[in-house]
């Protein structure tokens, strides 16, 4: 997960050693965490390594100790529309005067163990956007009646294809929560 | 140095480099004398407790973390093999 997130998130903060880091992933390790339950179910000693890598803010750590970076970084674990939330943390960070943020959000391939629980990750990725103030989006948030849940993506992927194919607006919904997003023309 | 000698030497490179998921260097780039922690090869805290949990489960024997010799153990690869090699006698 640290080299997904390092391997999408490095370039974007190229020359900007003082970036703002929104970290996301709804599941993080699971298959860390997954072999230190092992471990612990057949009685046998637990990996310090395993365990200091499986906790949620071990990427934004090992990304400010790699990149001597101490400028503010969250870790987020925001249920299905953690992108959405992670976009709003990020919008508040350049709200209070940050020039960029970075946000990176990311899901490992969990192990099959986990199959009945975790349905919505398709394939490991990471995705890393560079944002900086403007107004060519806008993204609001709405509640519907209805629990239900938009499309077969990620909405951090579906996102990605929604600007690749030149989308103005689209919905994304989980549970009760719909974000509306409209390019502003 | 012994044939067996230089054999637990090598294995103990590589369990250093297995054990800790050094994907960038080999046993030959360990030097027997070479100093594991902080300056030399540069592993920490984190590596010690890690490298000490897998030479407790490869050789079966038992480590006291706390105990005052055990920082000169793991000076590097030749005290390791000498501290791996007394408690297999013992």
């Amino acid at each position: 997960m640290a080299r997904m997130a390092f391997a999408v998130g490095w370039p974007l903060a190229e020359g900007q050693p003082q970036l703002p880091l929104v970290f996301v992933s709804r599941h993080g390790e699971t298959p860390r965490t997954f072999s230190i339950l092992s471990e612990l179910a057949a009685k046998q000693p637990l990996s310090p390594t395993q365990f200091s890598l499986s906790v949620h803010n071990a990427v934004i750590g090992l990304w400010s100790i790699l990149r001597g970076s101490t400028c503010e970084m969250t870790a987020l674990a925001a249920a299905g529309d953690g992108f959405e939330q992670g976009v709003l943390e990020a919008a508040a960070l350049l709200a209070e005067g940050a020039p960029a943020v970075l946000l990176i959000v990311t899901e490992e391939q969990p192990p099959q163990v986990y199959g009945p629980w975790i349905d919505d990750v398709p394939f490991a990725y990471a995705l890393g956007l560079l944002l900086t103030p403007g107004k060519q989006w806008q993204l609001a948030p709405a509640t519907t009646a209805e629990p239900s849940r938009h499309g077969a993506l990620p909405h951090g992927l579906s996102w990605l294809k929604a600007m690749l194919t030149g989308c103005d607006s689209f919905t994304h919904t989980w549970m009760r929560r719909t974000w509306n997003w409209h390019r502003q023309l | 140095m012994s044939a067996p000698q230089q054999d637990l030497n090598r294995d103990l490179k590589q369990l250093i480099i297995d054990a800790l998921g050094l994907e960038d260097i080999s046993v030959q780039d360990i030097d027997d004398e070479q100093t594991l922690f902080g300056e030399g090869l540069g592993l920490d805290s984190v590596d010690a407790l890690e490298l000490g949990l897998a030479i407790q489960k490869r050789y079966g024997i038992k480590i006291d973390a706390d105990a005052k010799d055990t920082r000169n153990h793991f000076s590097n690869v030749a005290t390791l093999a000498a501290f791996v090699t007394a408690r297999q006698a013992a």
